[in-house]
């Protein structure tokens, strides 16, 4: 089976660490000595971060797993995983985490002395890979798995991506040459080559929902504009995050962010997408795009536009959790923290004390005759540099 | 104009006794026994006697009415037996009663009850009671049969003979009616007769109920409960009718005098508060026979708006936490159980004890999911219906139980295999019905039952947090045998281990999970320790017997050891009873 393809230079050898790793347990285990497991701590407490940086970095806190009677299941799960995973580095085979959860179902049907390993459901499953990763402090691509990661639907007269193949040869995509179907990246976006077809791109724009970015490309936005358009189709999966980071650091344009006015899609999506998240600590500095600038909806943008705005109703359960996480992101997160993103922490005030939030597609109540008003709106907010 | 005419109690009676307990065939007959046994009980402990009580139900066929059966009960005391000049007025009579607003904590109070199950008897079957009397006073047994003149509210006595009858003295009732025998639920007459041993651990019982085995229950304390004696009223537990009536009855004395001793904690210092709040002082010296309603009502405001001392606790009778701990494995195999009894206390002005057990029981269901039986007590009488509008349901789902690890759905009754006695005795229990199926609670008495189900609740955590450790080391010991093996294995075939490793390790880990093992078996014995502190503290409480009074069932030899108690307490129960002499009270 041919070699994967790399994300970044790995500069350990996993299966050798990993066997170390077992080694060290198993000789604990010959001296009665319980042997501990240490993982990056991934959760906002343990993030930090620096504009130089540019993502949230893990600090020094970890989880240690001691062998007791509780995590003997622990234990043995991850050896068994690991193993498995061990396996599919050796042959080169892949996976994804729902695949895994099946292999791991079927060697225990196979061999009922595996039984009390049986995952119940695939989080079961998906916990153990994750702590895995963690461990080692790999991605879980480096570990042969693969998400089947959504989003990142591309559009651009103007961009070609070259993939290197696993056997060597290469791929060339022209994406003004797909037509009306999106280029859509997948697991490790990082290894394309991209360049312009003529000149320099303008700038890439990231859409919060990939409806409304297909609105921009079917009302021809791509093809008046020398540009990137993609669908980040919600909170950024792995591959439209790499994917990010990746036309960013190759192209070296402006790249902007448009989504909701709310808490959600700014600290779910827009710093995810910027910064990375606590919960992928280790994989943050190749998995996130600190250029990127939130275009909007900006809470000036609504009093310019007289954009339409619904109230949080406080009473409503989940409308009052999106204040309180406006609320939680200032006093915790320490990207809307940093100085440099004041702005951003700005927005996040407003929200709390207007206690409105707006939708991306609300811009279309401005000129309800001219299908082409969110595009103007947007070139007219990059012309004036509205954005944060 | 249509006439107006006037009905006699009985007539009122004998058109409404839905509202007294009899609304359907299954409640007439769990009512009659009820009534007669409460009679008896009550009877018995007037006299001073230790109760038997004995009890047959039987189907003789089919009922007159439609969907029922011709249904016997008997019910058999050695009370004091009644004089034959009174049979007709207990049994035949509406509101003729030792017991009416003496402010006693019987389980009778207003004469209604037996009269009820003789109309009842009467209207489905054509013949009312028959009964069987003897006092010690009595070479021979009377036999009679009572019916209710329902006109004119006085009971017949008909078909009156002597006959032989081998017992010093008793009662002996016997009603013949329609209705349908239901034995287990919450209207079970099952249910009642368990929660009637509960409370009366002095009283011993055999009965026979249809097709079912004939069971005979020893008594478990051998003293007769000491009924206190009544108190006078509190003025402020009265309204104003009341206040006038009450004044009726101690004729021409001055207000004064009869504000002091027709009540309770009225002195000299309330008569001079009273003046000094602007009651004429002429008034305190005037006669009660020359008072004039308006005075009468200054009287009463005056009263009220005077500070008094709230009413005294000594009228309140408890089944005592030794009586309820031993009577409660008269019920079954228990697993565990805990009893409080909560000092007198005064709720809105009345006396009240709150007591409650809680055990679960080893032959009963395990179905962690359904609602704990709750069995509900008002002066030691079980109330079986409408359980949704008592004060004590309300007070059990108000108790956050989860604190002691059991199981609850919100704003509802715990879940588990648990029985939950909550008993409440007080010579003024204000029920919301005639048939006195409800407890009818304040605030106050809410909050007092509910302080005594915590604390119950508290003894109860303990033996949960003990069943958890338990579980815990059992779970911990699983989990060693289940995943060490595989965790060495798996580790071994990674870095290509020799099987000597293999079993190195393996014993390694033994060693290092036997260890975690010992601590949990440790927290076990902890948490045991400590349960049976508890259960020494509770045992020490309640005198000191060998027994497992407190926590577990008790063993083979303590249940001997009692049944020869109680054969020799019941001789001496006969004897003492011979001595008193009373007549049979009628509720």
């Amino acid at each position: 089976m041919a070699k994967p393809i790399r994300i970044r230079e790995l500069k350990k050898d996993i299966p050798k660490e990993a066997k170390a790793l077992c080694e060290t347990m198993l000789s604990d285990l010959e001296k009665a000595k319980r042997p501990v497991l240490e993982a990056v701590k991934c959760s906002l407490d343990n993030s930090f971060y620096s504009p130089k940086v540019g993502f949230l970095t893990p600090g020094e806190k970890v989880v240690k797993t001691e062998l007791n009677v509780s995590s003997v299941q622990k234990m043995a799960r991850t050896i068994f995983m690991l193993e498995v995973l061990l396996g599919n580095l050796k042959s080169g085979a892949v996976n994804t985490k729902r695949e895994l959860y099946y292999i791991s179902k079927g060697l225990v049907k196979s061999n009922n002395h595996y039984k009390p390993l049986d995952f119940d459901d695939q989080p079961e499953s998906d916990s153990v890979i994750d702590f895995i990763c963690d461990m080692l402090e790999v991605y879980r691509e480096e570990m042969n798995c693969f998400a089947n990661d959504r989003g990142g639907q591309t559009y651009s007269k103007n961009l070609v991506v070259t993939e290197t193949l696993p056997d060597g040869t290469t791929a060339v995509v022209d994406v003004s040459g797909l037509g009306t179907t999106p280029f859509q990246p997948k697991n490790k976006p990082q290894q394309f080559r991209l360049k312009a077809k003529k000149g320099k791109i303008d700038f890439c724009l990231i859409v919060e929902s990939e409806g409304t970015a297909n609105t921009l490309v079917a009302n021809g936005m791509h093809t008046r504009h020398n540009c990137i358009i993609m669908g980040a189709q919600g909170v950024p999966s792995n591959g439209v995050r790499g994917w990010c980071k990746t036309i960013q650091d190759q192209l070296k344009i402006p790249m902007y962010f448009y989504g909701d006015l709310d808490a959600y899609t700014l600290q779910n999506i827009f710093r995810t997408l910027k910064a990375g998240s606590a919960a992928s600590l280790i994989r943050n500095s190749d998995f996130s795009a600190p250029e990127v600038r939130f275009l909007g909806v900006l809470p000036e943008d609504v009093k310019k536009y007289d954009l339409l705005c619904y109230s949080v109703n406080e009473r409503d359960a989940a409308e009052a959790r999106s204040l309180k996480k406006a609320k939680d992101a200032l006093e915790n997160d320490p990207f809307f923290q940093d100085k440099k993103n004041s702005d951003l922490a700005d927005i996040l005030h407003w929200l709390v004390k207007e206690k409105k939030r707006c939708e991306q597609q609300a811009v279309f109540s401005v000129d309800p005759k001219d299908p082409q008003i969110l595009e103007k709106v947007i070139v007219e907010k990059i012309k004036k540099g509205s954005y944060v | 104009m249509s006439k107006i005419t006037s009905s006699s109690t009985a007539e009122y009676f004998a058109k409404n006794l839905q509202q007294v307990g009899f609304s359907s065939p299954a409640k007439a007959v769990l009512t009659t026994l009820k009534e007669a046994v409460d009679n008896s009980l009550d009877a018995c402990e007037e006299a001073g006697i230790l109760p038997e009580i004995s009890i047959e139900i039987g189907k003789l066929g089919p009922g007159a009415s439609r969907n029922t059966d011709l249904v016997q009960i008997v019910v058999e005391d050695n009370g004091p037996g009644l004089d034959p000049d009174d049979l007709g007025k207990v049994f035949g009579e509406y509101l003729a009663s030792s017991k009416f607003g003496r402010g006693r904590c019987s389980r009778g109070q207003q004469g209604i009850g037996i009269s009820a199950a003789t109309t009842w008897a009467q209207l489905t079957n054509a013949s009312g009671v028959r009964v069987i009397s003897k006092t010690k006073n009595m070479r021979k047994a009377v036999s009679a049969i009572i019916d209710v003149d329902i006109k004119g509210n006085r009971g017949i006595i008909k078909k009156k003979e002597t006959i032989d009858w081998d017992k010093s003295h008793g009662l002996k009732v016997e009603f013949r009616i329609d209705g349908r025998v239901v034995l287990n639920g919450d209207g079970g007459l099952l249910t009642y007769l368990e929660g009637t041993t509960l409370v009366n651990p002095h009283m011993s019982i055999n009965y026979k109920l249809v097709d079912q085995d004939p069971q005979d229950i020893p008594r478990v304390a051998t003293t007769v409960p000491d009924i206190p004696p009544a108190t006078l009223p509190h003025p402020h537990t009265m309204k104003l009718g009341e206040f006038m009536t009450h004044a009726g009855l101690y004729g021409k004395i001055a207000l004064e005098n009869f504000l002091k001793k027709g009540f309770s904690r009225v002195n000299d210092a309330t008569v001079k508060d009273m003046v000094k709040k602007g009651l004429a002082k002429g008034l305190m010296a005037k006669n009660l026979t020359a008072i004039s309603e308006e005075e009468y009502k200054k009287i009463y405001q005056a009263l009220h708006d005077t500070e008094l001392i709230a009413p005294s606790t000594r009228s309140v009778l408890t089944v005592g936490e030794e009586g309820l701990s031993k009577s409660i494995q008269r019920l079954g195999e228990v697993d565990f159980f805990s009893v409080v009894t909560r000092k007198p206390r005064i709720c809105d002005f009345k006396p009240v004890v709150v007591e409650v057990a809680i055990a679960r029981f080893k032959d009963r269901g395990s179905d962690e999911d359904a609602p704990v039986q709750l069995l509900r007590f008002a002066n030691r009488v079980p109330l079986q219906f409408d359980k949704g509008a008592c004060a004590i349901t309300r007070s059990v789902e108000s108790v956050n139980w989860r604190s002691y690890g059991l199981n609850q759905p919100k704003d509802s009754v715990p879940t588990g295999p648990y029985v939950f006695a909550v008993s409440v005795t007080s010579p003024f229990i204000k029920f919301k019905n005639a048939s006195k199926e409800t407890i009818d609670g304040s605030d106050d008495l809410v909050d007092e039952i509910r302080r005594a189900l915590m604390q119950a609740g508290q003894k109860l955590s303990r033996h949960i947090r003990a069943e958890y450790k338990a579980a815990d080391l059992e779970r911990k010991i699983s989990h060693i045998e289940k995943f060490g093996p595989i965790l060495v294995e798996g580790l071994a075939r990674i870095v290509s281990a020799p099987k000597s490793r293999v079993e190195k390790a393996e014993e390694g880990l033994k060693k290092l999970l036997g260890r975690d093992a010992s601590s949990a078996e440790a927290e076990l014995e902890q948490a045991t320790s400590k349960l049976k502190a508890l259960k020494d503290r509770e045992r020490k409480k309640l005198g000191g017997d060998d027994e497992e009074a407190a926590g577990d069932a008790m063993s083979e030899e303590a249940v001997i050891e009692h049944e020869e108690q109680a054969a020799s307490a019941d001789d001496e129960g006969a004897t003492k009873g011979s001595k008193k002499s009373a007549g049979r009270k009628k509720k």
